[in-house]
């Protein structure tokens, strides 16, 4: 295979991972970074493994501008864009492969991108080929005689299921990040919450379409990571993965694989059966769209065990070691003690092909990923700035962490968390042979975990370790 | 007690500001033949809409962008081992000695003079909206201040808090920072004149316009 | 002493001579300063009787030389003439020609604009023993002899404002107007409401105005002039000189605007743009020229005074004639005296019955309508014209069937169908109770909750197989060239707005030339509104044969116009077609910039006109998108200047049949056409981004000494200013023209 030299537009512990991914791959690497981010993990690791010719100083990580001026300086030959920033920019995909001097992209090709990142399109593709989506429009609805009617079947749907208080959820269709969103309890209600919705749409986003959908309480997060050869010849699954530990904004703080465990705990439906459907369902749609590299195909599952496809991430994920460490690939030497999802993402990226099928695919024990923040979990887990003065853990043959931050022992000069970016410190993944295990060492790591500090207002850095141990108990119970 | 004198006598001993004109971004830098010792100018007209002197270009994805002086001064320092290479973000290409203008050497006095309210932490710091819209209608010399006063919005992580204003009783008389820009913690916000101290202030501002001369 | 007041006035005479006349040579100035010199060396010495005859001698010297001289001016000098203190003005004028005036707008420098006088004045005409005293408002610029504060007769919006007000007060009380043109051009300054948008709706108003308008043009430059000249008798003075803009300004433009334009190149403009009165009376742009004495006339020449009066009262006298049936007798004694007598011998009541006005207004248009046919060129063939013709006719015969006579029966009775069924409706819910259940109806009316399987079918099944995945983005059906280089640009608000760089496909494909962060508008192309905005891959275009011309024989123009077409592939700066937008047909005019940068000349406005009778002739909207007008095309001159009442007028007409006229703005729009058909507008909207004025920045430095601040002319200036009515982003402008359609215009769209 050909030599790459990939250019990793992305920061911290991913950027770390991909590069780490390159070297094992036997590609060249060149990392960048910003100004208020030099003491970063990236920066160091791309300094000591690649000199100082493989890392660039850029004004910011956004500027796409930034990025392929240096991949024409550095003559790269591809672009790896991680999590966040051009992930799932399906302009920025584009422009690298239509540019006078295109590069590969290391993701799915761009129309992909562009399709599977729009919600709605997402939902209309599922249901195109089958694939359960949640109860609702799948259009923007613009007449309100419509829209009373949908409303109305929802509820009667809701009624039919068994479920006390029904609740529809109005969204302005071309809203985003909360704004323009209710939820409505009754039919009476709806209306004026409609019209007051669509004007709202009407005013700021200049378009009055709303959607109408089911809203779904106490639901499972769960996950199918799904990897496709170019060209959709062929796709696989890694197996599930439940990220049902959220914090209050919704974001993930704990996901483990598999999805469900319903060799060692009870479930008020079949859990297998739910784990069978939401791969199976994946994997169809991947190949029926044509997908072409990693993705993630995000499911809710109900408490009555139904599940619905709500998007499909089309990149790499922060949690894609979890399934990593619960798979292994029959033939493959380097997959016997897990699959490390980034190289086989950067290898399809790249053009190979995928080498094997779902029948080489097994699965092993139990993973579990901790997100470690400098958050308050108590305080609506507001974000904590600050410096890091003493961080590290014992390392075990069950564990790999995944952090941007040195480890340091106090007296060594702190490290700065950075603000312009997520507080996230350090990613933990633990293996176990069965749930008991893995959830006995996730809580082994988290107590030898040593991380202190201080924060912008001189009082002690706080973290979210105690929330990750406490929920450590009763992951994957529903 | 001020001692303007000294701190004019001080400000004397080295007049100069140097300002060092980085790269924006990265690109391909070619340079336009300034030499050292040149003089270049600052934006000028009545609404700063002339740009300075054109002191190179920055080539970067098929854009050739200008990068100007900021201020009025002289060349030292130009990197000539630059032209026609590709640099990084933020890189030094030349430094320009800049003769401090007397506006400038009220405000490096006032800092001292003023009492002048620090950021805790570093963040973004904006001024609450009615602050704001006084400032931007009536200029900052029309807000009067008071302890306990509603006046910031500290916002750090995409989480915004407010911060009120501690100190003496006064009107606001210089501001520090760009609303929106990271102000490190301890660097002064706004510098506060309590109004006893008004004519002290205006005579340091009257000494400057009158011993202060400006120089190319 | 008298010969020391006839020294002293020879002198005069010698200066304004030599001012006249510039640095030029000329050997009989020469002779001039020669003789008087010698006399006044000599003065001193010589006895009372010879100095009178040698003074006498040298005033018929002068008078000689003078004449002689006379034909010697050329266009600038003419332009000098006008422009100089010595040169009559309009308070002469209300002294000398009418027996008695008030002024009532302001006093002196005790005005709201100085430099426009407004007076009520009174001209004595006997008839028998009576004498009657005839009101008129006389409105005009006075340069008040170079006094300082009348700022050379250049008017501000405000002052134009008052001018139109008292315009108004003439038409209701039923009196002519006698306007004075004394001005190089208006006041450039865009504060409320803009000179341009005042200008353009002087000319809107003054094209209804139902009482008579006399102009009398001593200085009639540029756009200054078009606010108060629209008339019915437009009398021009014989050293004066009308043109579309003053030739310092069309150097200015010749020259490329970098440095001053050399006094050679004025010169050669203005003989080339065709300034004089002969040159407009050969064109049709005036009715008649008033001689001058030689050189001009001076405040002192009271003969050209009293034949001014003469021609004024003639001149009301025609037009109030050509309206109102006056006694054969007098028709008749009015046409013999047109060339010989006194026209106060026959006495002419000045107000219009009701009839006459409506007529006055209806020659108006006539007369302006007829002007500049000829400027044009009209490839059209023999039939094709016979065919439009006849078009017109049949749309105005299928119009009134379809829109007037079988509307009005099927408004009558959908109107009877709706109240039926709503009887019907209230006999169901209000009557309800014993004859509802009798009936039958009523049942079934209680809400229950039940979902039929088709119904949950639509919840979890693809509610449209067929267009599976729906896209909005890509639609652009024309896609701007400047989409294929792989670059970067750099939005003009980076600095201020912190806008990254945007790669060029990506932004003049998919964001259609607007930056996604700040929104600011890039130009595009015309072609990109019309194909994506005004769909004209269906439009049926019309007057493609109307065709730029040089109707002037300007130098140089022809080429210049034959690069234009070629690279343009368009005969004119306008394409007129018709088009639909959601359905509703209408009619589109569009200015396109990159032909001769949008400037309007004979052929523009005619293809302007012409669109506005289709729009009327068939009863839809017509919507003006000025892609960029820099102005008037000079090169055509009066021309093109012309062009400015003659579409305002078309415009209203239209407008008063009730329709919709909006008028779009885009990129740049400036001078001539804002100041009238774009201006006059109620609708105007503009594109983000644009600018819109009277006059450029550099223009504005020039004239007013002042500069303006960056964003003078942006768009949102004009809002704030009220001179338009919103801004629309591009990617929405037909979403926001169809919300237009359905809720502007008057009564008479075929739609409503």
């Amino acid at each position: 295979m050909a030599r790459h030299r990939i250019l990793i537009a992305n920061r911290g512990e991913i950027a770390m991972r991909i590069l780490r991914a390159c070297e094992k791959l036997g590609h060249d690497f060149v990392c960048v970074y910003t100004r208020a981010d030099q003491q970063s993990g990236h920066v160091r690791l791309a300094l000591a493994s690649g000199g100082p010719k493989s890392l660039y100083r850029v004004s910011s990580y956004q500027d796409p501008s930034e990025i392929l001026a240096v991949a024409d300086a550095t003559q790269a030959t591809a672009v790896h864009p991680g999590y966040g920033f051009f992930a799932e920019d399906y302009r920025f995909a584009r422009r690298v492969v239509q540019r006078r001097r295109p590069l590969l992209f290391i993701g799915p090709s761009w129309p992909q991108v562009r399709d599977l990142g729009d919600k709605i399109n997402t939902k209309r593709m599922a249901r195109a080929h089958g694939v359960p989506t949640i109860p609702g429009s799948d259009r923007p609805i613009y007449d309100e005689m419509q829209a009373l009617e949908l409303a109305q079947t929802i509820f009667a749907f809701q009624e039919d299921q068994g479920i006390g208080e029904g609740c529809v959820l109005v969204k302005a269709s071309a809203g985003g990040g909360g704004m323009g969103i209710e939820e409505v309890y009754d039919l009476d209600s709806f209306r004026s919450v409609y019209r007051r919705i669509r004007n709202y749409a009407k005013r700021n986003l200049s378009d009055e379409g709303v959607l109408i959908e089911q809203r779904i309480f106490d639901f499972n997060h769960l996950e199918v990571q799904v990897l496709a050869e170019g060209g959709g010849r062929s796709a696989i699954h890694l197996g599930t993965r439940n990220c049902s530990v959220q914090s209050l904004g919704r974001q993930k703080r704990i996901e483990v694989a598999p999805g469900f465990d319903p060799g060692s705990l009870p479930y008020a439906f079949d859990a297998a059966g739910v784990l069978a459907a939401i791969t199976r369902h994946s994997v169809h749609m991947a190949l029926q769209v044509g997908y072409d590299n990693v993705g993630t195909w995000e499911w809710i599952v109900t408490p009555r065990g139904e599940p619905f496809l709500m998007e499909v991430n089309t990149r790499i994920q922060v949690e894609n070691g979890v399934s990593g460490v619960t798979s292994r690939i029959r033939g493959r030497a380097d997959c016997a003690q897990g699959v490390d999802v980034i190289a086989e993402q950067i290898r399809l990226g790249l053009g190979e092909p995928l080498g094997y099928t779902q029948d080489d695919v097994y699965f092993s024990g139990v993973g579990i990923e901790y997100r470690i923040l400098a958050e308050d979990p108590a305080d609506r887990f507001t974000p904590c700035p600050g410096r890091i003065e003493a961080f590290g853990w014992r390392p075990e043959p069950w564990l790999q962490v995944f952090t941007q931050v040195p480890t340091l022992s106090r007296g060594e000069e702190p490290y700065e968390i950075p603000m312009d970016f997520d507080p996230n410190l350090a990613l933990g993944i633990v293996w176990g042979q069965d749930l008991a295990q893995a959830r006995e060492r996730g809580v082994e790591f988290l107590r030898g975990l040593v991380l202190e500090g201080t924060d912008t207002r001189g009082e002690a850095l706080r973290t979210n370790v105690p929330f990750l141990m406490n929920r450590t108990q009763t992951i994957l119970h529903f | 007690m001020l001692n303007v004198k000294e701190m004019l006598e001080e400000i004397n001993a080295s007049p100069y500001e140097e300002i060092e004109i980085k790269t924006p971004h990265t690109g391909v830098v070619e340079f336009v033949g300034l030499g050292l010792g040149d003089r270049v100018t600052g934006p000028s007209g009545k609404w700063l809409e002339r740009p300075g002197t054109l002191l190179a270009h920055l080539t970067r994805e098929k854009n050739k962008k200008p990068i100007c002086a900021t201020q009025k001064g002289q060349v030292m320092d130009i990197r000539t081992e630059l032209e026609c290479t590709f640099v990084e973000a933020g890189e030094r290409l030349l430094t320009i000695r800049h003769f401090l203008s007397r506006e400038e050497v009220i405000s490096r006095i006032l800092k001292k003079a003023l009492h002048l309210f620090v950021a805790p932490e570093r963040a973004k710091y904006y001024f609450v909206p009615e602050i704001d819209a006084k400032i931007k209608a009536s200029g900052e010399q029309s807000v009067k201040v008071r302890e306990g006063l509603d006046m910031f919005i500290v916002s750090r992580m995409k989480r915004e808090t407010p911060l009120s204003y501690s100190g003496p009783e006064g009107i606001i008389y210089a501001v520090y920072f760009q609303q929106g820009d990271n102000v490190d913690g301890g660097q002064p916000l706004i510098g506060v004149c309590p109004e006893s101290q008004l004519s002290l202030i205006q005579d340091v501002v009257n000494r400057v316009q009158g011993e202060w001369e400006e120089r190319d | 002493m008298d010969i020391d007041k006839r020294t002293r006035e020879l002198a005069a005479r010698l200066t304004y001579i030599r001012d006249i006349f510039g640095p030029r040579e000329n050997a009989s100035v020469a002779m001039l300063r020669i003789r008087l010199e010698e006399f006044l060396a000599q003065a001193t010495s010589l006895g009372m009787r010879e100095l009178s005859r040698q003074v006498g001698l040298l005033e018929e010297l002068f008078a000689l030389l003078e004449g002689k001289l006379e034909n010697e001016l050329t266009p600038m000098d003419r332009v000098r003439i006008v422009r100089h203190p010595q040169r009559f003005c309009l308070k002469d004028i209300l002294e000398n020609v009418y027996d008695n005036y008030t002024e009532i707008g302001g006093q002196d420098e005790w005005s709201i604009d100085p430099g426009m006088l407004i007076a009520r004045a009174t001209i004595a005409r006997r008839m028998g023993k009576k004498t009657v005293h005839q009101s008129v408002m006389v409105v005009g610029q006075e340069k008040g002899h170079g006094q300082e504060y009348r700022n050379a007769g250049s008017i501000k919006p405000w002052g134009n404002a008052n001018a139109l007000y008292y315009m108004r007060v003439a038409e209701t009380e039923n009196i002519p107007i006698h306007s004075y043109v004394f001005t190089p051009g208006a006041f450039p300054v865009e504060d409320y409401p803009g000179a341009a948008q005042q200008i353009a709706r002087n000319l809107y108003a003054m094209a209804g105005l139902t009482v008579p308008i006399v102009s009398v043009i001593s200085e009639g430059g540029s756009g200054g002039a078009e606010a108060i000249a629209l008339a019915d008798r437009r009398l021009m003075l014989s050293h004066g000189y009308y043109s579309v803009i003053s030739p310092e300004g069309a150097a200015a433009i010749e020259g490329g605007l970098k440095e001053r334009a050399s006094p050679e190149l004025i010169a050669g403009c203005a003989t080339r743009l065709r300034i004089t009165a002969r040159d407009n009376l050969e064109l049709g742009f005036v009715d008649r020229i008033i001689q001058e004495p030689a050189l001009g006339a001076r405040p002192e020449h009271f003969d050209f005074f009293r034949q001014l009066r003469r021609e004024v009262v003639r001149a009301t006298d025609e037009v109030v004639h050509s309206v109102e049936g006056l006694g054969p007798l007098r028709g008749m004694a009015i046409r013999r005296q047109a060339s010989t007598g006194d026209p106060h011998d026959i006495f002419v009541r000045w107000s219009l019955g009701q009839k006459a006005r409506a007529k006055l207004v209806r020659m108006r248009f006539d007369k302006y309508r007829a002007m500049s046919r000829a400027a044009c060129r009209d490839n059209r063939t023999l039939g094709a014209r016979l065919y439009s013709g006849l078009e017109g006719l049949l749309w105005a015969a299928h119009s009134a069937l379809r829109h007037d006579f079988l509307a009005r029966h099927k408004r009558r009775l959908l109107g009877l169908l709706e109240a039926l069924e709503a009887e019907v409706r209230a006999l169901r819910q209000g009557v309800g109770g014993p004859i509802g259940r009798l009936l039958g109806i009523g049942a079934g009316q209680q809400r229950r909750m039940e979902v039929a399987p088709e119904a949950l079918e639509l919840l979890t099944n693809l509610s449209c197989a067929e267009d599976c995945p729906c896209r909005l983005e890509d639609t652009w059906v024309y896609v701007s060239p400047k989409s294929r280089e792989d670059h970067v640009v750099t939005c003009p608000n980076a600095a201020t707005h912190g806008c990254l760089d945007l790669w060029a496909p990506d932004l003049f494909g998919e964001f259609a030339g607007v930056c996604s962060h700040c929104g600011h508008h890039f130009p595009l192309e015309f072609q990109w509104y019309l194909y994506n905005v005004f769909g004209f891959g269906q439009a049926y275009e019309f007057n493609r044969e109307l065709e730029s011309g040089n109707p002037l024989h300007y130098e140089g123009f022809d080429l210049k116009l034959e690069e234009a077409k070629r690279r343009t592939g368009l005969g004119s700066s306008c394409i007129t077609f018709e088009t639909h937008i959601e359905g509703v047909a209408i009619m589109m005019a569009v200015l396109v910039s990159p032909f001769r940068g949008g400037t309007v000349g004979a052929a523009e406005g005619e293809k302007i006109i012409r669109a506005a009778e289709r729009a009327r002739l068939k009863r839809t909207p017509f919507i003006l998108y000025s892609h960029g007008t820099a102005g008037i095309r000079i090169q055509e001159g009066t021309c093109g200047g012309i062009q400015m009442p003659r579409v305002t007028m078309a415009v209203r007409r239209y407008i008063e049949a009730g329709g919709l006229y909006l008028v779009l703005y885009d990129t740049n729009s400036y001078a001539g056409p804002v100041a009238s058909f774009l201006g006059c507008s109620p609708y105007q909207f503009a594109v983000r981004s644009s600018n819109i004025g009277f006059a450029g920045p550099g223009v504005i430095r020039e004239t007013t000494g002042t500069d303006v601040p960056p964003k003078y002319h942006r768009a949102f200036s004009a809002l704030s200013r009220g001179h338009i009515q919103g801004i629309w982003d591009r990617r929405d402008i037909r979403k926001n023209l169809h919300q237009a359609l359905l809720t502007m215009g008057g009564r008479n769209l075929y739609y409503r």
